[in-house]
């Protein structure tokens, strides 16, 4: 029994000193990593979901019928609201937790744990779907993200482990975009309507910095459309602005990348 | 013990793979809504004419760009009282702040002047939100040609926020319908996309049906009673010469131009049969194309000019076909529910509009070229005979009512409608009207 | 009290029944008129009807979208068929007409196949083909300006009109 037990803990140390060494930011604080509870599961993604309508026409009818909304009106839509599920855990319970599982952890960590009273901590959970592709991007875009935060962060923020943002936290966040955005009904659909856009972000969720990453596609011949889409692209977080950020981890989100894609919405 | 070295292991697998990704949100929705863009009114300096001043040139041409643009569905042009800067200076720089308050996302300005007798208008388009200049651009025409420009500017616009070909400098000609349904007399009329400067090319003396625009706009196929002779025309718009095309021995109908303008494809029905014929305008020479004991009526080629869409009743009911322009591979592609006549391909030569005929009613839907995909867009008690916008986004089409014992409430109209279904339209039109037909752009 | 009520009930029946009788006797009525102008989808009265010389009416009727001529059209035919033979100098037009119920080109064609079909049987019957022409007006020369069954059987025809 003992041996199991002390073969394991031999075999975990070897992995995660193994991971430690291969990413070195990982050296410096491990213990100021956010909490295990985020490995708590809760199966709530079906709820969290915002409806997922592709077709024009669907959208198109629900303006039809409502048609104050039409005029310039830009409020994001009501979605998020109803999605709030009555399953979720109150917020209180949630702390409970988060409270009693970090002491036993760490117990520095409570104080940074209370402050984080938003709203958006409800929920905090993950879908293993959306890591597998975030472990897709983040082979593709690790170098370039190192040199990066490496070049942004220089004090002791530094030590701060970039994470996704929990689903509510970009649910809300993408409502608030979609809300915003005027897709450009002319462009044509058979072609690649990805328009990548880089954000520099200040606390309060204002824009410091956008930047269109395949900035040369603006001007390439024949792909006109391309640069209709990516200004469309930026006239939605212009007009968003301040986005719904977060209220905690500012570090985590001062960068934040929205991949606009207006091939669904148009296909449809 | 065991569950807390698990967890860290978990942990660690997870944060280790995830850790370093900077934060992507795929935004694939957004809303349809019309872009809110607010049209000053052109400004008119004061060192020209009295006579632009008069007719007002500046806020009439302004006018009529917000009016393409809220015809279009795609934009919603805001109330010019809630405008702050004057046009001079909005035209000059903005003031983004002010137009950002009254939640513009674009703005449209510009002034216009004569020199040398010649009317210059400017105008600029400019993203309010970004607080940049779009696009800027100067037209010196003729002083009463005023109209045409403020639709070029409206596709200049068009194109440059939507990233699509604009289709408001163009025409529509059709059919002037008046007097009793039993005896309409009915005449060629042609006017701007939006209803304005409409002529009528014929006298009304003899029945005209169907007139169809050239790819260059300058000449129209059309098909007439003259002399109670039902034959297919050809009418040159400049000139107002009229021409029968070809010599055949008994009705031609349906005429169409192919894409490239050098040939007519009709329809000839000889002892009661109606098959599908070419003529090229240059040689003369008159090919068919079907050889069925059915109807084989109402064709239309594709952009390319390598396929043909027609109209057949070879399987007992209307149905649409495909074939290549040679006549030969000959395809069924409508099989729902219903019959199907007037199929016209798009100039974007992904779709083919039509008429459908259901438990009586009628519809105008769109399909694509193999049959797939048939959408409905609009339902009603008659209509048909939809042509295309030169972008490919909107149709044209004509509707009836249906009219009391003695031919009272009869009334027919031009409809347009895009391809969502829902911004559909009427056209004004001075009288009756059917059988419209768009013209592709007119500046290109 | 009660036998009030009762009555009263039956007074009500009574009166119930008699006017539904009233609305079924009218509403047959009605189908009874149709019926005798319309068999199936074809016109058989003679409304609209002209004569090019007593006894020879001047038109026949389609079911819709059809061109087959029916035992009373044939009818018609041959009586025309029989006073062309007696009048050798008079040449007619054959006249096809749809309803308003078809696309515009489809409708012409059609018209032009029911003027044929009418053609070739007075051609079967010895008059010669010289004699006779045709023309569509597809769905644009009704003769009844209504929209209705019966208006549009009445405008599904074909027209013996002399032409000198």
């Amino acid at each position: 029994m003992n041996k199991s037990i002390f073969l394991s803990t031999i075999f975990h140390i070897l992995i995660f000193s193994l991971s430690v060494m291969s990413f070195p930011y990982m050296l410096k604080k491990p213990i100021d990593l956010p909490p295990i509870i985020s490995i708590e599961l809760i199966q709530i993604s079906d709820i969290t979901n915002i409806p997922y309508a592709p077709k024009a026409r669907k959208i198109l009818e629900k303006i039809k019928k409502e048609k104050e909304r039409v005029v310039s009106e830009q409020a994001p839509p009501k979605v998020v609201k109803k999605e709030k599920p009555d399953a979720i855990p109150l917020p209180e319970d949630v702390k409970k937790q988060k409270k009693i599982e970090t002491k036993k952890q760490n117990p520095k960590k409570i104080e940074t744990e209370i402050k984080q009273t938003s709203e958006f901590e409800k929920k905090e959970l993950f879908d293993p779907n959306q890591i597998a592709a975030l472990i897709d991007k983040s082979k593709v875009e690790t170098a370039e993200t190192m040199r990066k935060s490496d070049k942004l962060t220089q004090s002791q923020d530094k030590n701060f482990i970039a994470s996704s943002l929990t689903l509510s936290e970009e649910d809300a966040l993408k409502a608030q975009i979609f809300g915003c955005w005027s897709i450009p009904l002319g462009l044509p659909y058979n072609e690649n309507l990805l328009v990548r856009i880089k954000l520099k972000l200040k606390q309060d969720g204002t824009v410091i910095k956008s930047e269109i990453l395949d900035h040369a596609r603006m001007n390439t011949p024949g792909q006109a459309f391309y640069k209709v889409l990516a200004e469309s692209a930026l006239r939605a977080v212009r007009l968003c602005q301040p986005l719904r950020v977060p209220t905690t981890g500012y570090e985590r989100w001062k960068d934040l990348q929205l991949n606009f894609d207006a091939n669904e919405m148009l296909k449809g | 013990m065991k569950n807390i070295l698990f967890l860290i292991f978990l942990f660690v697998v997870f944060f280790a793979k995830s850790t370093f990704a900077l934060i992507e949100i795929d935004i694939t929705r957004g809303n349809l809504n019309p872009l809110p863009i607010a049209v000053s009114p052109l400004h008119v300096e004061s060192k020209s004419s009295e006579i632009l001043q008069e007719i007002k040139v500046g806020s009439e041409i302004s006018k009529i760009i917000e009016n393409n643009l809220l015809r279009s569905g795609l934009f919603n042009p805001l109330e010019k009282d809630s405008f702050v800067q004057k046009p001079d200076i909005a035209h000059l720089k903005p003031r983004f702040e002010d137009w950002k308050l009254i939640k513009a996302q674009a703005l449209i300005t510009g002034k216009v002047n004569i020199t040398n007798d010649k009317l210059r208008i400017e105008f600029r388009l400019w993203d309010i939100l970004a607080a940049k200049e779009l696009m800027a651009l100067a037209f010196t025409t003729v002083p009463n040609n005023w109209r045409r420009v403020a639709h070029i500017i409206t596709d200049k616009i068009y194109k440059r926020l939507t990233g699509e070909e604009g289709y408001f400098d163009t025409r529509i000609i059709y059919v002037a319908e008046k007097g009793p349904k039993n005896q309409r007399i009915k005449r060629l009329a042609i006017m701007d996309q939006d209803g304005a400067n409409t002529k009528y090319l014929t006298l009304g003396n003899e029945l005209v049906l169907t007139p169809r625009f050239n790819p260059t706009n300058q000449m129209v196929t059309y098909m007439s009673y003259f002399r109670n002779l039902p034959r297919v025309y050809l009418l040159d718009i400049e000139t107002g010469v009229q021409e029968v095309v070809g010599d055949f021995a008994g009705m031609t109908f349906a005429p169409r131009f192919s894409p490239d303008g050098k040939k007519i494809i009709m329809s000839f029905a000889k002892d009661g049969n109606s098959d599908i014929f070419t003529m090229d305008l240059e040689t003369r020479v008159v090919e068919r194309i079907t050889e069925h004991p059915a109807i084989d009526t109402s064709p239309s080629y594709s952009p390319d000019g390598k396929y043909i869409c027609f109209n057949s009743d070879r399987s007992g009911y209307q149905q649409i076909y495909v074939m290549r322009s040679d006549g030969s591979d000959v395809k069924r592609i409508t099989f729902g529910q219903g019959i199907y006549g007037t199929p016209v391909w798009s100039p974007r030569g992904d779709l083919i509009a039509f008429t459908k005929m259901y438990q009586g009613k009628f519809y105008i839907g769109v399909m694509r070229t193999d049959g797939s995909g048939e959408r409905l867009l609009t339902e009603n008690y008659y209509q048909e005979a939809p042509s295309w916008s030169p972008n490919g986004r909107v149709l044209i089409f004509y509707r009836e009512t249906k009219s009391g014992s003695q031919g009272e409430g009869f009334s027919a109209t031009l409809w347009s409608i895009d391809l969502t279904g829902y911004n559909e339209r009427l056209i004004e039109t001075l009288t009756d009207a059917s059988d419209p037909s768009w013209s592709s752009l007119l500046s290109k | 009290m009660l036998l009030r009520y009762s009555l009263r009930n039956i007074l009500l029946i009574i009166m119930a029944a008699l006017i539904l009788s009233a609305c079924a006797a009218k509403t047959t009525k009605k189908i009874e008129t149709q019926t005798t102008q319309i068999t199936g989808d074809t016109y058989t009265g003679d409304e609209t009807v002209k004569y090019l010389a007593t006894g020879v009416p001047d038109r026949v009727f389609f079911a819709t979208n059809k061109s087959v001529l029916t035992t009373a059209s044939r009818d018609t035919l041959r009586k025309q068929a029989a006073w062309l033979r007696e009048n050798k100098s008079i040449n007619v037009t054959v006249e096809g007409h749809a309803d308003e119920r078809g696309t515009r080109e489809y409708n012409l064609a059609l018209g032009e196949r029911r003027a044929n079909a009418a053609k070739d049987y007075l051609m079967t019957y010895g008059i010669s083909g010289n004699r006779i022409s045709t023309i569509s007006y597809g769905k644009e020369r009704p003769v009844n300006s209504g929209s209705g069954p019966l208006a549009w059987s009445q405008n599904r025809r074909s027209v013996t009109v002399k032409a000198n």
